[in-house]
């Protein structure tokens, strides 16, 4: 039998009770959702609360020379105004994650003195309604000075080029060379070395449903805010807020239910809550921030855009690939909201899925006068593996080789795993060769010569590519020390508490932040599991609250890593429970633990089933009737657990170290079909293979891996921030940044292979980012069937009649 | 966004130069003149409504004359502040006596516009800024014609 199924596979029969991991359990979650009973940031409402919204600014860069909101304070309903200037008193600027220069940078959460891109907040007007505090930011009068901007990162540091900080004396913010292995002994040994000057990964974003927002509450007799957010990193937003704010952490209580997708988009979202908690703490009211869609296209965390220059690959003549020596120019934009943390995380997969032991890469990232980066889903690596990737086809093309044998021959082995790369991570398993030929079987390969004559019969021509993402998950937050060697952070954890309540409940709290990806429902499978009950016995509490105990320092759902930290903290919890179970029933019984068992809601002696104690009973023993139980006897039966990964700090000396615990592979097959009279191509078929480790709920995966296939073939075909030269963003709103739609999509195959991973409790990887696989099957596509060489990640329609009138003149 | 073209009116230099730096002249040029403030021969105001989309844009303009070589040479700067955009433009015309009669002038003008507005781009705002310029020259054409006439 086929491991391919397709998306119209027929529902999985469900099972009751035992081995509840690895079905398709229906998403408890959705019937909420899809009945709009869900909690979102934005229906949640208090009394006498004030709407926010923010002036923003209109140009890329100018002084701010004057700032009057008298007007808008004076009509009836606004209830105040915030402007930069009071931020500067009331608050210090963030934290800084980069070394110097970037680190010497004054970063406000309004703007001060100066604007630097189009659309940055500059002033905050409050009024009764949302409309009304639209209306009023209009008669805030401010004046600039317009100045210069500098859009392209190329420009950035030149000598002309206008400073966006002088803080930082330039556009530098941090550069750092990263060189494993010895390039130049790979380049003696190569029969060739390839040269490409230039590659271009273009800026786009993921698109959530839901906008960012906020409902802030400040509480003036124990001076906390309760900060209702759709944040996805309420611990990182924690560390930003509090030094700025000059409060504790105790003091910031992040609580949120349903989050509307998140794609790391909605990880800096701190500026905005920052300005939200001052307003709400000066005006004595509840506030209410949701943003529009507009300005969150205009301000809201684009993804990094990245030049590769001066590639050179070393290889043999049979397509052995030997190393690669490149430049990486990362534009930033205005501010290091999350930055320069991209200038590592592409580490965490260095050679992609290739064998390749000399790599070198000299990254370098600047800002411009664009909104500001920041994680978006595949962050970091997405650009990365997408540079290895194209050098792939590039050297196939140059070589004239099959770009299947390349990648065969030059694919790290399954026998090989667990593979530790030239920088020290460690992949832990897989078998891309595997994935490769089930991808290429799914879209029919041997039948693409036969398609391809059919095509140049019809006047078009036809191709197919290969793409694939290495979706590494669990960071470890150590690597931020080769940004910055002065940053104490390292590891990772996540907790979960689960509990057996009065009535014989179990309760489950998750310190994370689901945005959609099913979290209630595989945490349930995991706990039934254990307990051996039925599924519907497991409650698992919605969303997130930082308030109770129930988080730890890297709490939150981001870098693909629940179905590691979070489904490992569930697990531990409840085996902690579950050894609790067995100490009390081991005391009511008055029999050794290893004579009961767990079986139908509850525990009892393996030889005599009437003997039966159920969980109810545990749960009202312990919680209501415990009068004359052992004092020795320590069971709460309320648990909690830590899970911290096996990390070490890594090398700063060497930029060595096991970055990221986990990698799930994504490989992808696109093929297109293209009219060279226009350049109009359509995607004919096209096929996921995904390998997450075991999975818990094979069709939460199925469905993040097409919604990574959507994310791709938008960035691909349709989505870019296109700023002009003054720095405008020409695509701010859904007529010019088109996002896929359901009848966008080709039609998809989907397959799996389950390599267990072998460093993690329950073998799984976290996953859902495997979009950049795509985007690289596309452009490998459009070369296979143009032959001319891609150099581009954006690859519109005009862009492929451009090349092909280029090829031809 | 730089505009530029060249017009030749059937009319005298210093006609054509007086009519261009009489600002009541000019305002009857502009598109979407609601009213027009003149400050000194320097400096006017006008608040206009530049047929742009549904409803127009409402603009306050400011105009400074600054630089001046008469009969033939002057620089404006323009700053405009309304709703939705923010304009800067720099626009100077010089004047000259045309081949075949009356006056020449070549005129440029270096527009930006800031704000959502800006960010239509320029493949959108380009042929409304081309449409309204006609729309001024034609106006500035039947200007001086009335002033040639009335001498």
């Amino acid at each position: 039998m086929s491991e391919a199924s397709t998306t119209t596979v027929a529902p999985e029969k469900v099972e009751l009770q035992k081995g509840w991991g690895g079905q398709s359990v229906k998403r408890r979650e959705d019937k909420r959702l899809l009945q709009g009973e869900g909690v979102f940031v934005d229906d949640i409402k208090r009394h006498g609360m004030g709407y926010l919204h923010f002036v923003r600014s209109p140009y890329a860069h100018a002084h701010i020379t004057r700032v009057d909101v008298s007007a808008a304070e004076a009509v009836e309903g606004v209830y105040g105004t915030l402007t930069g200037e009071e931020v500067a008193a009331l608050t210090d600027p963030f934290f800084q994650i980069s070394s110097v220069p970037g680190g010497n940078i004054k970063d406000y959460s309004l703007a001060v003195g100066k604007v630097r891109y189009v659309g940055e907040p500059v002033v905050a007007v409050v009024a009764e309604t949302r409309e009304l505090a639209r209306d009023a930011s209009e008669l805030v009068e401010v004046e600039y000075e317009p100045l210069p901007a500098v859009v392209d990162a190329r420009k950035a540091q030149d000598a002309d080029a206008p400073v966006l900080h002088d803080d930082a004396g330039g556009n530098l913010m941090w550069t750092g060379l990263y060189s494993w292995g010895d390039f130049d002994a790979a380049v003696a040994e190569s029969d060739r070395v390839i040269e490409i000057p230039q590659l271009h990964f273009h800026r786009f974003n993921s698109t959530p449903l839901e906008c960012d927002g906020a409902l802030v509450e400040f509480n003036r007799g124990v001076e906390q805010w309760t900060i209702h957010t759709n944040n996805q990193f309420p611990g990182f937003a924690a560390i930003m807020m509090g030094p700025a704010m000059k409060v504790g952490l105790d003091k910031l209580r992040f609580v949120t239910q349903d989050i509307g997708g998140g794609f790391g988009n909605k990880i800096t979202s701190h500026p905005q809550l920052v300005v939200c908690c001052l307003l709400a703490r000066k005006l004595n009211r509840p506030i209410q921030w949701t943003e529009w869609r507009t300005d969150f296209h205009l301000s809201m965390s684009h993804g990094n855009e990245r030049w590769f220059h001066d590639t050179q690959v070393a290889v043999k003549e049979d397509g052995t690939l030997l190393g690669f020596r490149t430049k990486a120019l990362d534009d930033a934009g205005a501010w290091l909201r999350y930055e320069p943390l991209g200038g590592v995380i592409w580490a965490q997969v260095t050679p992609g899925m290739y064998r390749w032991r000399h790599c070198e890469l000299d990254f370098t990232q600047v800002a411009t006068n664009k909104a500001p980066v920041s994680p978006n889903r595949g962050y970091s690596r997405m650009q990365h593996l997408w540079f290895t990737e194209r050098v792939i086809d590039i050297v196939a093309h140059e070589l004239g080789l099959d770009p299947v044998e390349v990648r065969k021959k030059n694919y790290i082995r399954a026998e090989e795993m667990p593979y530790e790369t030239p920088n020290g991570c460690v992949y832990d398993s897989g078998d891309y060769a595997r994935m490769l030929d089930l991808a290429l079987e799914l879209i029919d390969y041997d039948a693409i010569p036969v398609r391809k004559a059919a095509a140049k019969e019809r006047g078009k021509v036809l191709g197919v590519g290969i793409g694939s993402t290495l979706d590494s998950g669990t960071n470890n937050f150590g690597q931020s020390r080769l940004i910055n060697p002065e940053l104490q952070f390292s590891g990772n954890n996540e907790v979960a508490t689960v509990k057996l309540d009065i009535f014989g409940e179990i309760v489950v709290t998750l310190g994370t932040t689901p945005q959609g990806q099913g979290h209630e429902t595989t945490a349930a499978q995991v706990v039934a599991d254990i307990l051996n009950c039925d599924l519907d016995a497991v409650h698992v509490r919605a969303g997130h609250d930082s308030y109770w105990n129930s988080h730890a320092g890297f709490s939150g759902t981001y870098a693909s890593q629940f179905a590691v930290t979070g489904l490992s903290a569930v697990k531990g919890a409840t085996e902690m429970l579950r050894d609790e179970i067995f100490k009390l029933a081991s005391a009511v019984f008055s029999c050794e633990e290893n004579l009961l068992e767990l079986a139908d809601g509850g525990i009892r002696i393996k030889e005599n089933a009437d003997a039966f104690l159920p969980f109810m009973a545990c749960g009202a023993i312990i919680n209501a009737n415990n009068a004359g139980l052992p004092e020795d006897l320590d069971v709460t039966l309320n648990c909690r657990y830590v899970y911290r990964p096996p990390f070490q700090v890594p090398d700063v000396e060497t930029k060595t170290g096991n970055l990221t615990l986990t990698y799930a592979a994504q490989l992808h097959v696109a093929v297109v079909e293209i009219d060279p009279e226009t350049g109009w191509y359509e995607i004919v078929d096209y096929a996921a293979v995904d390998d997450c480790g075991k999975r818990i709920n094979p069709q939460i995966v199925e469905g993040q891996v097409m919604g990574a296939t959507a994310q791709a073939i938008g960035a691909a075909i349709h989505e870019v921030y296109e700023y002009d030269e003054d720095g405008n963003l020409l695509t701010p709103n859904f007529y010019d940044y088109h996002v896929p739609h359901a009848l966008d999509m080709p039609p998809l195959a989907t397959g799996a292979i389950e390599s267990p991973s072998p460093f993690t409790p329950l073998g799984t990887k976290g996953m859902g980012e495997g979009g950049g696989a795509g985007i690289h099957a596309v452009c490998a596509a459009i070369q296979d069937a143009t032959g001319v060489v891609v150099t581009t990640s954006h690859n519109p329609y005009q862009r492929v009649w451009e090349m092909l009138q280029e090829t031809s003149a | 966004m730089n505009v530029s073209g060249e017009r030749v009116f059937d009319a005298p230099r210093d006609v054509v130069w007086r009519v261009l730096n009489d600002p009541e002249s000019m305002a009857k040029t502009m598109p979407g003149v609601e009213s027009f403030d003149i400050h000194d021969d320097r400096r006017w105001t006008a608040n206009v409504k530049i047929p742009l989309g549904l409803g127009g844009l409402k603009m306050k303009v400011d105009m400074e004359k600054v630089e001046e070589r008469e009969p033939e040479f002057a620089k404006l700067a323009v700053k405009g502040h309304g709703v939705g955009a923010m304009m800067n433009m720099e626009t100077s015309f010089t004047l000259g006596d045309a081949p075949e009669g009356g006056t020449s002038m070549a005129w440029s003008a270096d527009v930006k516009i800031a704000g959502p507005v800006g960010s239509m781009g320029q493949r959108v705002l380009q042929p409304i800024v081309n449409q309204q310029v006609q729309h001024v020259l034609s106006a500035l054409d039947a200007q001086i014609q009335q002033a040639t006439q009335s001498e």
